[in-house]
C-alpha cells in the first residue's frame, strides 16, 4: 500500500483535538500545585515542631520538599490516569483532546510538548539570572545597588543549574526526543508510556525548589554542591541538592524508554543501519545516562545525608571531599554529551533532507556517536585536575584528548553531505550551521582545558566559561531552536516565520561571539569565574561583554514571539514541507492522536535518505497481521 | 469508537518488550547499589565494626534466599497461566518485603550515622529498604488487581512478571550488600 493511502484514510476516529479549549481542563495542574503547595508546608511545619526548628532549616526543607513533590505528582491525574487502575480500579478513558496537555498523560506527544513549554520557561528565567550576573559585572567593585556577594553566588548557581539540568539536559531530548522517537522508529508510543508522562511532572517541583531557594538562604556554591562548602552556607543547598537528584530521575525515566523503545519497536525492517540519525543521538545520549548517573545520584544523596542527617561522608575529620569530585564529575562529564550528542544527531538528520543528498558516511557517523558516548565516559577528572595526583593527569588527559576521533567522525559526515550539494539554506539549516561552527570554537579550545599543564593557568578563569558556552549554548541552544523551526510544522502544522527566524539566527549568531569570544582573552588576562569583584584593568573588556549579553538576552524575545504568532496564526504547512524521506513526515501534520491508522503497519524496504531521482520509497504499508 | 480500543492502539508493545526492557532500570538500580558497595570500602575501611548487628543481618538474608522459592513459584505460576494461584505467592512475598524493611530499620541502632562504616551502611541499607518499599507496593497492586480485575491482571501479566523479576534482582543485591557489609 502507498503511503498516501493510508494517510487518506481517517484515523480510528480519535484524531485528537476534537474538543475546543476551555479553562477548566487546567484544574489538574491548579489541584497539582494546591497539593503540592499543601503537602509543603505541611511536611515543613510538622518536622520543624518535632525537630524544635524552624521551616527554613535542612531538615524541614527536604521533608517539605519530598512531600510538596509528592502532593504535586499525585495532583496532577497520576491517580485517575496511572495508579488506581494498577491496584485494580476503574480504569479512566483515555484522553486524545486538549486536555491531555494538562494533567498527567500517557500520551508521549503531549509530554513532549509539555517539556517544549517547561524548558522555554527554564530558560527564560535562568536567562534572566545570568542578565542579573552582567549587571553585576558591568563594575569592577561590588555595585551597592544591586547584587551582594552573597546573592551574586547565589544567582550565578541558580543559572548554572537551572541551565544545565532543566535546559540543556531535556531541551532535545525531551522536547523532541519523546515526540519523535515514536513517529520515527514507526511505533504508536515509547515502551512504557506513563513512566515518560511522570518524568515530566518531576520538572516543576525541582526547577521551582531552586529558582526560590534565595527565600530559605540560597547555596553558596555554584552548580557543582561541593562540600564542605555546601554544609556550611546557606540551607538553600538542600533544594539544589534534592532538585538535581529529581531532574536526574526525570532524565533517566526517558532514558529507559529511548532504550527500550529503541532495542523492542523498531518497525519491520528497520535494521539497526537504517535507524534513523536522530534516534542514535538519543541511543547514546541514553546510555550515558543508564551507566553512570548511578554515582552522581550517590553523590548527591550523601552530600545531602551530610547537611541534614549526620553522617561525615565529605566533612569533619574523617570526611573525604575529594569522593564527592570523583562521584559528581563521574556522571557530570558525559553529562555534556548528554546535551551534545543529540544536538550532533539532529544536524545529520536535517542536513541530509536539506542538502538531498544521503549522509556521508552513515556507519562512521553512528560509531563517531557511540564512541563520544563511550570513550567519553571516563574521564570526569579533567574538572579538578587542580586537586588530584600527579599519576591521574596524563591518564585524564589522553583521554580526554582521545574524544576528538569520533566527534571528528561526526563533522566529517556532516561535512561530506554537505560536499558538492545545493543546499537550501533555511532557517534551520543556517541555525545547525552555526552550531557546528561554534563547536569547532568549543570543542577546539576543550583540548586546551584538558591539558594539564594549560589547565593550570586556564583553571577557574572566564576561559573555561567561554568553552562550556561555546559548547552549549553556542552548539545545543542553536540546535534546538534549529530543531524547533524544523519539526513546528510537523507538531502545529504552521511554518514558522521564515524571515523573522533568519533574523534572529543572525542576531543570535553575532552577539553571541561578542558576547563569549571575549571571555576567552579575559581569561587568559586572569579573570577568575564565580566572582562579583575584580580588577579595574578588566573593565573596559566586561563591559563590552555585559553589553553584548543584553542584547543576545532581549534577542530571545524575537523567536519567542516568532513561534507564537506562528502558531495562532502562521501559513498552513504542507505535510512535509522540508521534503524530508525520514519516516515521521509520513504521517499527517498535525500529528493525529493514533500516528499510524489502525489496522496498518510500517515495512521498512530501504534507506531513508536516498535522495537520488526515482529512488525507491523507503517505506510500504501493509495491513496488521491478524490479532494485533 | 470504543476507549479500551484506543488504549490498545495507543500501548502496543508486546510483553515480551515490556519484560525485557525492564532490565533498564534495573541496570540502574543496580549500578546504584554497586556505588554504595564501593564507598563502604572507601568509608568503612577493612574489617566491620564489632558493634555490627550480625544475627540480624544473617537473617534477612537467610529469609531473602529462602524467598527465592516463592519467587520462583510465582513465575512459574505465571508463565503457565496460573495467576489466581501466583497471587499466593505474591502475599507471602509481601510479607517478607515488610520484614525486610522493619529488619533493615532494626540494624541502625548498632551502627550510628556518624563516623566511617555506620555512615554508609545506613544510607546503604536505608536505600535498600526503599526498594523493597518499592517491590511491596508493586506486590500489593498486583495481588489487588489480581483479585479485583483478574482478566486485566492477565491481560497484562508482564507487570506481575516485571514485580517477580524485581524480586530476583532484590535477592541478588541484598546478597551482595551482606557479603560486602558483614563479611568482607
Ligand atoms: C560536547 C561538548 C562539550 C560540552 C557541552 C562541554 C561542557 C563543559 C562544561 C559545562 C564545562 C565546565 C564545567 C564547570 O566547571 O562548571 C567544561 C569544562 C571542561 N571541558 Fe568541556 N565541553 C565539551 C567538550 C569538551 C571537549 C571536546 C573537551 C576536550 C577535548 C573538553 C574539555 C573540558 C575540560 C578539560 C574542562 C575543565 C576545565 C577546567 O575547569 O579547568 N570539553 N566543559
Ligand atoms: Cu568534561
Amino acid at each position: 500500500m502507498a503511503t498516501t493511502d493510508v494517510q487518506g484514510r481517517t484515523v480510528s476516529g480519535a484524531g485528537g483535538g476534537g474538543q475546543p479549549f476551555v479553562w477548566s481542563m487546567v484544574l489538574p495542574m491548579v489541584r497539582a500545585g494546591f497539593f503540592g503547595f499543601t503537602g509543603y508546608f505541611a511536611a515543613a511545619w510538622i518536622t520543624a515542631m518535632l525537630t524544635h526548628s524552624v521551616i527554613v532549616n535542612p531538615l524541614p526543607a527536604t521533608m517539605g520538599y519530598i512531600f510538596g513533590l509528592l502532593g504535586w505528582v499525585a495532583g496532577s491525574g497520576i491517580w485517575e490516569g496511572w495508579i488506581r487502575r494498577a491496584f485494580g480500579g476503574e480504569e479512566a478513558p483515555s484522553l486524545t483532546g486538549v486536555e491531555r496537555y494538562f494533567r498527567f498523560s500517557s500520551d508521549p506527544k503531549a509530554t513532549a510538548v509539555r517539556y517544549v513549554i517547561f524548558n522555554v520557561l527554564a530558560f527564560f528565567f535562568a536567562g534572566l539570572a545570568a542578565m542579573a550576573i552582567r549587571i553585576e559585572l558591568l563594575t569592577p567593585d561590588s555595585t551597592g545597588w544591586w547584587l551582594s556577594e552573597v546573592h551574586y553566588n547565589m544567582t550565578f548557581g541558580i543559572h548554572g543549574l537551572m541551565m544545565l539540568l532543566a535546559v540543556a539536559a531535556s531541551v532535545i531530548v525531551g522536547g523532541m526526543g519523546y515526540y519523535l522517537l515514536p513517529l520515527m522508529l514507526g511505533a504508536r508510543t515509547v515502551i512504557y508510556p506513563r513512566l515518560l508522562g511522570l518524568s515530566w511532572w518531576l520538572l516543576p517541583p525541582a526547577a521551582v525548589a531552586v529558582f526560590l531557594s534565595p527565600l530559605i538562604g540560597g547555596f553558596q556554591t555554584g552548580w557543582w554542591g561541593y562540600p564542605p562548602l555546601a554544609q556550611n552556607s546557606g540551607s538553600g543547598i538542600v533544594f539544589y541538592a534534592l532538585g538535581a537528584a529529581t531532574l536526574l530521575t526525570s532524565s533517566l525515566l526517558g532514558a529507559l524508554n529511548i532504550m527500550g523503545t529503541i532495542i523492542y519497536m523498531r518497525a519491520k525492517g528497520m535494521s539497526l543501519g537504517r535507524v534513523p540519525m536522530f534516534v542514535w543521538g538519543l541511543f547514546a545520549a541514553s546510555t550515558i545516562l543508564i551507566v553512570e548517573a548511578p554515582a552522581t545520584f550517590t553523590g548527591t544523596l550523601m552530600d545531602l545525608s551530610d547537611m541534614i542527617l549526620g553522617s561525615h561522608f565529605y566533612t569533619g575529620p574523617t570526611g573525604i571531599p575529594l569522593a564527592y569530585d570523583d562521584q559528581f564529575w563521574w556522571l557530570f562529564h558525559p553529562e555534556v554529551y548528554v546535551f551534545a550528542l543529540p544536538a550532533f544527531a539532529l544536524w545529520l538528520e536535517i542536513l541530509p533532507a536539506a542538502a538531498q543528498r544521503p549522509l556521508f558516511a552513515r556507519n562512521w557517523a553512528i560509531a563517531g556517536l557511540l564512541g563520544v558516548s563511550m570513550v567519553g565516559a571516563m574521564l570526569g577528572v579533567h574538572h579538578y585536575f587542580t586537586a588530584v595526583s600527579a599519576v591521574r593527569m596524563p591518564i585524564f588527559m589522553t583521554i580526554t584528548e582521545t574524544v576528538s576521533i569520533p566527534t571528528g567522525f561526526v563533522f566529517l559526515a556532516a561535512l561530506g553531505t554537505l560536499w558538492g550539494g545545493r543546499l537550501k539554506l533555511s532557517s534551520p539549516v543556517l541555525l545547525s550551521l552555526m552550531a557546528m561552527m561554534n563547536f569547532l570554537i568549543g570543542g577546539l579550545t576543550g583540548i586546551f582545558n584538558a591539558d594539564v599543564p594549560a589547565d593550570f593557568q586556564l583553571h577557574n578563569t572566564y576561559w573555561v566559561i567561554a568553552h562550556f558556552h561555546y559548547t552549549i549554548l553556542g552548539a545545543v541552544i542553536f540546535s534546538w531552536l534549529a530543531g524547533l523551526y524544523w519539526w513546528f510544522p510537523k507538531v502545529t502544522g504552521r511554518l514558522v516565520n521564515e524571515f523573522w527566524a533568519k533574523f534572529h539566527a543572525w542576531w543570535f549568531f553575532i552577539f553571541f561571539n561578542m558576547t563569549f569570544f571575549p571571555m576567552f582573552i579575559l581569561g587568559i588576562e586572569g579573570m577568575n569565574r564565580r566572582i562579583a569583584v575584580y580588577l579595574p584593568y578588566l573593565h573596559p573588556l566586561n563591559e563590552f561583554v555585559s553589553i553584548s549579553a543584553f542584547f543576545l538576552g532581549a534577542g530571545f524575545l524575537i523567536p519567542a514571539a516568532n513561534l507564537f504568532i506562528s502558531w495562532r496564526s502562521g501559513k498552513k504547512a504542507p505535510q512535509n514541507p522540508w521534503g524530508s524521506k525520514s519516516l515521521e513526515w509520513h504521517s499527517p501534520s498535525p500529528t493525529p492522536y493514533i500516528v499510524f491508522p489502525e489496522g496498518s503497519e510500517v515495512t521498512v524496504v530501504g534507506p531513508n535518505d536516498n535522495y537520488a531521482d526515482g529512488a525507491p520509497e523507503p517505506f510500504v504499508w501493509a495491513p496488521t497481521a491478524a490479532g494485533k | 469508537m470504543a476507549v479500551e480500543n484506543t488504549a490498545s492502539l495507543m500501548d502496543p508493545a508486546p510483553e515480551r518488550a515490556k519484560r525485557g526492557a525492564f532490565f533498564f532500570p534495573m541496570l540502574f538500580m543496580g549500578i546504584i547499589c554497586a556505588a554504595f558497595d564501593l564507598g563502604r570500602f572507601l568509608w568503612g575501611g577493612s574489617g566491620v565494626p564489632k558493634t555490627v548487628d550480625f544475627d540480624t543481618g544473617a537473617t534477612l538474608t537467610v529469609i531473602m534466599l529462602l524467598s527465592m522459592g516463592p519467587m520462583l513459584g510465582a513465575r512459574g505460576k505465571l508463565s503457565r497461566g496460573q495467576d489466581a494461584a501466583a497471587l499466593g505467592n505474591f502475599m507471602l512475598l509481601m510479607v517478607v518485603g515488610i520484614i525486610m524493611i522493619v529488619g533493615i530499620i532494626s540494624t541502625w541502632s548498632a551502627v550510628p550515622i556518624g563516623l566511617g562504616y555506620g555512615g554508609i551502611y545506613d544510607i546503604t541499607s536505608g536505600w535498600l529498604a526503599l526498594y523493597f518499599l518499592a517491590g511491596t507496593l508493586g506486590l500489593l497492586a498486583s495481588v489487588m488487581k489480581g483479585k479485583r480485575v483478574p482478566a486485566r491482571f492477565s491481560a497484562e501479566r508482564w507487570v506481575a512478571h516485571n514485580v517477580v523479576s524485581f524480586w530476583g534482582f532484590m535477592v541478588l543485591v541484598w546478597t551482595v550488600f551482606f557479603i560486602v557489609f558483614y563479611l568482607a
